[in-house]
């Protein structure tokens, strides 16, 4: 076993680090909070030019034919800076799905203009429900001709005020005995009449948006995979872009360790650095602790991803184990810093909004404790 | 042992709550809600309280008060934080403290008018080197014979914009050997020539003050206690006694969420079977805020308060809410982080904002590690070094 990552991912990582700190500053996550797209266009070409979007896609479209693994490192890096925009979206949301079930005229058409950035997508599959299970799709999809015709409402879709196409998950059968049967993906151009987005205000100041479909005609060669077994597509993208989330979350609490422990031995009260406290350096400890536990369990999973072998329970662990992990760093960072880090200019409440958001994408802790619960061999509704 | 209140304590009870029910409105609330201070609303409730002798109800009746207990104070404290009303009351608590340390002629002075709801006070304590470390604020006061002059800068006043005076711990003596016996407090009017006052917006909204002192002139006769004899004031605020905490503002929050749970949206419980475990904890630690809040009041009234009574409940207290409020995120599950204004959003987004407050309440006026340091030495005895 080794954990070190390879001289080629060290060369990413340290070449993500240095632009990302040049080119995304606070200034521009915090511009990019209030602005309507959410994302610098900028800055977006320039990734694209450095093979970000392409990173783990086949040179034959034009990417870079690294791997997952390759671009969990890349994800780590704009964790810790927030980096805002459809970048998450667009490769795990939207690109990954279309290399895995894609037909080749679909990888074709579509993966050349991710890579190159001249196109967003994400996934439009949450609903009333909230929840990331087949049974809460209820969005219709009927047949019409050599179209489908969709009808639904889709919330919390990241990104989609900015999408060129969603990947709308939606119901053509709904006699199939499982809720997991009858589902559908379905590549919809977001010009396509019908569709109507309206942004919800989050804590995270993301762009998660209501979608709504009414008589949204796609045609049927827009098809992702097979009709009705869409949710081996999507259950496979859940737990990818859980994994995904994992090692942008762990950039994230790296960032919060790292601008705690200087803090702590700097500041100074009763005539001595704080971090001279037990107290505090225990709130230090745990939060490395949660860091480093993280880290390995995000990876872990990333790993086996990235390396072919079965990947479903890490998912799990690792975005249990992480959503909460989190949250608890920001705390300690926050409780660490006192009065100074719950004013808005300060940089914690950027981790500390972006930590509840990460925890609840894609399934908070408890639902993949169910997840993890059922493997252990337990009736879990 | 006794666990009931006294007659006298039901019917002040009653009567605060009878008199919130109907003049502490939605547009009190609204004004509390915003975390933008004491507006006008808030404002005219305070006075019409003042007016019937309800905002320091511990005072003696000569200074607007009832002569009642620390037990009254809770019960006020909580009908008002019930109510969403606005608190803290920083005058009542100077109040408290000119009653111990002050002169006849500041009693007089102030009293009376924090008692009708005239006078409000900002804390001025913390400066941006002195946070935990109270003992280290440089604000200076020069003498200059029957006055000080002021100069400095103080941090996180979260009631300076709102309030006639400032409770202002200065330094006399740069040169004192041990620094906590340099400080004088001052009460200054905040309308003196010299002082400016510049917002801070917490994460969450809340409004709060940087102010700044350039040669700001405050009379000696604004000087409680001695000059270099601040400490023993600060000292006689936190440990002479106090009304505990109570659960207020978080139990009507807790009532309205299981209403909204058991009758709006019945079916997120009935999907998640963790909901009514979490939710009847939370109601246990509300319950223990109040009676451990209530007991540290009771106790206080005996004259046998502790030096960890105040402490325990702070902690307690702002910690069981903090766990509310994540518990509450949870529940509302995606829902739960769409703001006030946002399409869907829950109850208007006031948990949300409750969340996004929350860090600040185990910071702030005593932070939960200086809290649980008070109880580890000067409760439990434990060794400084």
């Amino acid at each position: 076993m080794d954990v070190r990552l390879s001289e080629e991912q060290e060369i990413l990582r340290k070449s993500a680090r240095d632009f990302l700190s040049d080119k995304c500053p606070r200034t521009l996550v915090r511009e990019m909070e209030q602005d309507e797209k959410g994302y610098s266009p900028q800055l977006w070409k320039e990734i694209a030019d450095l093979g970000w979007m392409g990173l783990a896609f086949p040179e034959e479209y034009g990417g870079g034919g690294m791997s997952f693994l390759d671009l969990a490192i890349l994800l780590e890096e704009m964790g810790r800076v927030c980096f805002p925009g459809p970048f998450f979206s667009t490769v795990i949301l939207g690109g990954l799905p279309i290399l895995d079930a894609g037909s080749d005229t679909q990888k074709k058409k579509y993966l050349p203009d991710i890579i190159s950035g001249k196109a967003i997508f994400t996934l439009a599959l949450t609903e009333a429900s909230g929840k990331y299970d087949a049974a809460s799709v209820k969005a219709k999809a009927t047949p019409d001709g050599s179209n489908y015709v969709i009808n639904g409402i889709k919330l919390f879709v990241p990104d989609g005020n900015v999408a060129d196409y969603f990947l709308c998950v939606a119901r053509t059968d709904d006699k199939a005995k499982k809720a997991e049967d009858g589902i559908t993906v379905f590549i919809v151009d977001a010009k396509t009449s019908g569709i109507s987005t309206t942004v919800l205000k989050t804590i995270a100041r993301d762009k998660q948006c209501e979608v709504v479909f009414k008589d949204v005609k796609v045609p049927k060669e827009n098809i992702l995979g097979e009709l009705n077994r869409g949710w081996d597509v999507i259950q496979k993208t859940i737990e990818r872009a859980a994994i995904a989330k994992c090692c942008e979350s762990v950039g994230g609490m790296q960032a919060v360790l790292d601008m705690t422990v200087p803090y702590v031995k700097e500041r100074v009260q009763f005539d001595v650095p704080i971090g001279v406290f037990q107290a505090i350096q225990h709130h230090c400890v745990n939060m490395l602790v949660d860091v480093e536990s993280s880290r390995v369990i995000a990876y872990e999973a990333a790993w086996k991803l990235s390396n072919g072998l079965p990947y479903s329970r890490e998912a799990a662990m690792a975005k249990a184990w992480v959503s909460d992990a989190y949250q608890r760093v920001v705390a300690l960072g926050t409780q660490s810093h006192g009065g100074v880090s719950i004013i808005e200019d300060h940089d914690m409440p950027l981790y500390f909004r972006r930590a509840k958001a990460a925890e609840i994408a894609f399934g908070d802790a408890r639902s993949h404790r169910k997840t993890v619960a059922r493997e252990l061999g337990f009736k879990v509704a | 042992m006794d666990f009931e209140l006294t007659p006298e304590e039901k019917a002040f009870q009653k009567e605060v709550r009878e008199f919130l029910d109907e003049h502490c409105t939605e547009k009190v609330v609204a004004e509390t809600e915003s975390m933008l201070g004491e507006g006008p609303y808030s404002k005219e409730l305070i006075r019409k309280m003042g007016a019937r002798n309800m905002l320091a109800p511990r005072w003696p009746e000569e200074y607007g008060g009832r002569g009642m207990g620390f037990m009254a104070e809770t019960i006020k404290v909580h009908e008002l934080t019930y109510h969403r009303g606005p608190f803290p009351l920083d005058g009542v608590e100077i109040g408290n403290t000119l009653l111990m340390c002050g002169t006849e002629e500041q009693k007089n002075k102030f009293l009376p008018g924090i008692a009708r709801g005239e006078i409000e006070f900002a804390l001025g304590y913390t400066e941006p080197n002195a946070g935990s470390d109270v003992a280290s604020v440089q604000l200076r006061a020069v003498d200059n014979g029957d006055e000080f002059i002021l100069n400095g800068q103080k941090i996180y006043n979260t009631e300076a914009h709102f309030s006639e005076y400032h409770w202002l711990l200065t330094r006399t003596d740069p040169s004192a050997e041990k620094k906590h016996r340099g400080l004088t407090m001052l009460m200054v009017d905040l309308k003196s020539p010299g002082i400016t006052i510049r917002p801070l917006v917490t994460s969450a909204g809340l409004r709060t003050n940087e102010v700044f002192y350039e040669d700001v002139h405050v009379p000696k006769a604004n000087m409680v206690g001695e000059k270099n004899g601040g400490w023993a004031v600060i000292m006689s605020a936190l440990y002479g006694g106090m009304g505990g905490g109570s659960s207020g503002a978080s139990r009507f929050h807790f009532e309205t969420l299981m209403k909204y749970l058991l009758e709006e949206k019945p079916e997120i419980a009935a999907e998640n079977p963790w909901i009514p475990d979490a939710m009847a904890d939370i109601y246990i630690k509300l319950h223990l805020i109040d009676v451990i809040g209530l007991r540290a009041s009771a106790m206080s009234d005996l004259g046998l308060a502790t030096p960890y009574d105040g402490p325990v409940s702070h902690i307690f207290g702002n910690e069981s809410r903090r766990q509310f409020c994540n518990v509450v995120m949870q529940i509302l599950g995606p829902y739960g982080q769409l703001a006030e204004g946002s399409k869907y959003a829950p109850l208007r987004g006031v948990f949300l904002r409750q969340y996004m407050d929350s860090p600040r309440w185990t910071i702030v006026h005593g932070s939960s590690e200086i809290q649980r340091l008070v109880i580890a030495t000067r409760g439990l005895g434990l060794p400084r070094k």
